[in-house]
């Protein structure tokens, strides 16, 4: 297994002969990426001993271009992943994504695997993220053509990727249409009054087999119990979305909104309702000197639109993405209390003022100061059982539920009030002091008890040495009674530009309930850059929680070991 | 122009294509409970009380011979006044087909009703579910069945059963009618049991392979007891509730022309069948 270090060396190797190959107008890229580790097990924080010690992700990416034309494939290697991609059963290894691609000014096609989004992602949104370890990958064919100035229209078709596994035999496949009207680049009037506007609309519709009923316990609980069934051909096999969007700006405002609509679409994340779902979302900006106000508002009900009825599992085989509008942190205190988008029940706001007091200035000082004040408050939506479902005990099979379109649900998910100030002192001293009160639904967001309440206070200390040395110091607070209580971080960070950065850091749990799991979680890193590769190294702990990015999660387990991180280009 | 005509129905067919429309009602089930049959009128000088029999029994069992010729000499002398319905149930009611009894009688809810009753043995049987651990054996049945105070009906069932050959669903539909004022919770059954099932039988040594069993216990519509009727409150005189439940004949090997629907009104808590009646499936 050990074998498998051996692998970044000989790829990097490899890709030595290949860099940067020119050929007239031919030209081939690339990229590569490893990330491996060398597990210890540590019974105190919950890391398991797992099968081989030695892990690691990898992958290549190999890129044509002549012209308009283009083809490459990415190689994957996860025979023995990381063991939080093993446990999304992410494992196996293969070409798993290749393409050819023709574009001119009117047509752009491609045939083999794609990403692709249709407005804001409501309908449609293949995507990768490899640290969650997400590829929603279409494999099909896409044309795009714009007939005319301004004028976009696409049509996709294609069998979605399910990690590792053989498309063949697959019984599901997604087709989708999209066409967008510019009007600042249809009529060069508006664009140079300093208007931006478009409309868009898309349709997108997923076809999977229906081969097998569906049973259901009707009175669950009492004892007249009793099974019902929808029956094959009462379960839809074409399902559609639909969708339209706007765009509005003028100098510094800009307003967004996009409308969609699910139809029935009874799968197990639903409780195989056959209600209608739907989705909003709305954002406006304004910015002007020194000002910036950004307000969004989203709800999303019975919005999990995938391409298997029967997949529940985190972000596999989602066609769609609702966007979690909430301010993303990176605060390392805040990483288990990141909002994971709920797209079968959310709707909230979200606001953020930014103000820079004027620089030279009593209170702006030299630099200016700027501050952040942030709200973001999230309900499940308003859902009252019809009827029929009442009557079962079970939603399962019915229309499901009536919703008031903008009425808040009982269950607060998510709340966030921050304040932030961020200022810089001289040339070399920077600093940053950030708090926020977060409410967190422990039960609706991670299936645990309770409701987690807590207040941060972080403090981000930059100190640029010299032109090229510079020092972070960076301090967390979250006080706590809740959950795993309260906790304290510190990391120390000294980077030498463009290629030397090495960091300590340790968080600490000093208020967990229980005394025995009052740990720390230290980490040493230190990472190497030359050209376009990057070599990192780490040693440490890692809490068991859960990792967000975008408002999409992924359970992290607890871990600790040494790990090595190589990415390069060419 | 042509163009867009074109670009138009590709479009529009796709769109429609795309979408599947799917008319309630979306699930099947046994709990349709609305009756849409009219029942006759009752009159009430016609109704007597009946009683229900339930027999254990099973096909290795080498005494239930007896118990099954006991039950029709009974059946025989009550006439329709009698309900009874055999209940395969216990080890020797288990098939063996090294034996040469594969077939299996059993069902779900003869066996909880068995486990309820604590029958240790067969062949024995319970009188309009008059508690007695263990059942009573076949020599004691017919002065438990006289021992059962018939002067006043209690309730009137009216049956009604429609067969749809089609679909091979049987919809059995009841009509209680209370005659007197019940505060207990009352519970109404329906229980299908087949007649003339020709399979093996064990009788003392003698293995008879064309054996006809009669009044088996086929399958229950709602449950081991039923469906509670008044979860609100006293059931008033003269009140009437009707009540339709569904089977489903598909994939089993029930012959509905040899099939009946038996309705229990059954007073848990006082440990009583108020009435019983029968019905022909067809």
């Amino acid at each position: 297994m050990k074998k498998i270090l051996l692998l970044p060396a000989l790829c990097l190797l490899a890709l030595s002969t290949f860099a940067q190959h020119q050929l007239g107008n031919s030209r081939i890229s690339g990229d590569f990426g490893f990330n491996g580790m060398y597990y210890i097990p540590d019974s105190l924080i919950g890391a398991e001993k797992v099968d081989s010690k030695v892990r690691g992700n990898a992958f290549l990416n190999l890129l044509y271009s002549n012209g308009g034309f283009s083809a490459g494939a990415r190689y994957e290697f996860y025979m023995f992943p990381l063991i939080d991609f093993e446990k999304i059963n992410y494992k196996g290894q293969g070409i798993r994504y290749f393409f050819a691609d023709y574009k001119n000014k009117f047509v752009h096609v491609t045939a083999g695997n794609y990403y692709e989004q249709f407005g804001n992602g409501l309908v449609l949104r293949a995507y990768e993220d490899r640290q969650l370890g997400i590829d929603n990958s279409l494999l099909g064919a896409r044309v795009k053509v714009n007939p005319y100035k301004g004028v976009t229209i696409k049509g996709v078709w294609g069998v979605e990727r399910l990690n590792f596994d053989s498309y063949l035999g697959r019984k599901d496949f997604v087709r989708g249409l999209d066409a967008e009207v510019s009007f600042n680049e249809m009529f060069d009037k508006v664009q140079e009054a300093g208007f931006v506007a478009s409309v868009g609309a898309s349709f997108v519709s997923k076809f999977e087999k229906a081969d097998t009923e569906i049973e259901t316990t009707l009175y669950p609980g009492s004892d007249s119990s009793a099974t019902g069934v929808i029956p094959v051909d009462k379960i839809p096999q074409n399902v559609a979305t639909w969708a339209t969007r706007m765009s509005f700006g003028y100098k510094g405002f800009r307003l967004d909104g996009e409308f969609a609509q699910k139809m029935q679409d009874p799968n197990i994340t639903n409780d195989f309702i056959y209600k209608k779902g739907d989705a909003l979302f709305l954002s406006a900006t304004y910015s002007m000197k020194g000002l910036g106000v950004a307000a969004s508002f989203i709800r999303a009900d019975n919005m999990d639109f995938r391409t298997q009825r029967m997949q529940k599992t985190n972000s596999l085989l989602y066609i769609n993405n609702i966007p979690a509008i909430n301010r993303q942190y990176s605060y390392q205190l805040l990483a288990d209390y990141s909002f994971a988008s709920q797209p079968n029940s959310q709707i909230g706001v979200q606001l953020q003022v930014n103000y820079q007091i004027p620089k030279k200035t009593k209170l702006g000082g030299k630099y200016g100061t700027d501050l952040t004040f942030n709200f973001s408050r999230f309900h499940n939506t308003d859902q009252q059982p019809v009827p029929m479902a009442e009557l079962y005990g079970t939603m399962t099979g019915t229309e499901g539920y009536t919703s008031n379109f903008f009425k808040f649900g009982p269950d607060l998910l998510y709340q966030d009030i921050g304040f932030e100030i961020s200022h810089r002192f001289t040339k070399q001293w920077k600093w940053i002091l950030a708090y926020n009160y977060i409410s967190y639904n422990l039960e609706k967001l991670q299936g645990h008890e309770g409701m987690m309440r807590g207040h941060l206070v972080a403090s981000d200390l930059q100190w640029k040495v010299t032109s090229k040395h510079s020092l972070r110091l960076e301090l967390q607070h979250l006080y706590t009674r809740d959950d795993d209580g309260s906790a304290i971080y510190g990391m120390l960070e000294y980077a030498i530009s463009p290629r030397w950065f090495i960091s300590v850091g340790d968080e600490f749990n000093y208020g967990n309930p229980n005394p025995q799991h009052r740990l720390h979680y230290f980490n040493i890193a230190g990472a190497f850059v030359w050209n376009t590769t990057r070599i990192a190294l780490n040693f440490g702990k890692t809490k068991e929680g859960i990792l967000c990015i975008g408002g999409v999660c992924r359970a992290v387990p607890a871990s600790y070991g040494v790990g090595l991180s190589i990415t390069t280009s060419f | 122009m042509k163009k867009i005509v074109v670009l138009t129905i590709v479009i529009g067919t796709f769109l429609l294509v795309g979408c599947d429309r799917i008319e309630g009602p979306y699930l099947i089930t046994d709990q349709d409970e609305t009756s849409y049959v009219e029942f006759p009128a009752l009159d009430v000088s016609t109704v007597y009380r009946k009683v229900l029999i339930e027999e254990f029994t099973g096909h290795r069992c080498q005494n239930c011979p007896t118990g099954h010729q006991k039950l029709e000499e009974l059946h025989e002398r009550f006439g329709d006044t009698l309900v009874p319905v055999g209940i395969h149930y216990g080890s020797l009611a288990a098939p063996n087909a090294v034996e040469g009894y594969p077939y299996d009688f059993r069902t779900e809810i003869g066996t909880a009703i068995g486990q309820d009753f604590a029958i240790d043995g067969i062949p024995t049987a319970i009188i309009n579910r008059g508690y007695a651990a263990g059942g009573y054996s076949p020599v004691r049945w017919q002065s438990k069945i006289e021992a059962v105070d018939r002067s006043t009906p209690l309730a009137a069932i009216q049956l009604i059963n429609e067969y749809d050959a089609a679909s091979s669903i049987l919809t059995a539909n009841a009509k209680v009618t209370m005659l007197v004022d019940c505060p207990n919770p009352l519970r109404l059954a329906l229980y299908l049991v087949e007649d003339g099932i020709v399979k093996p039988q064990l009788n003392g040594t003698e293995y008879i392979a064309d054996y006809v069993h009669n009044h088996v216990l086929r399958a229950g519509f709602n449950g081991i007891y039923g469906k509670l009727l008044n979860g609100d409150g006293i059931l008033k005189v003269g009140t009437g509730y009707t009540y339709a439940k569904k089977l489903n004949f598909k994939d089993s090997d029930w012959n509905p022309a040899n099939c009946s629907v038996v309705a229990v009104l059954y007073d848990r808590t006082a440990g009583e069948v108020l009435q019983v009646e029968v019905m022909k499936v067809m």
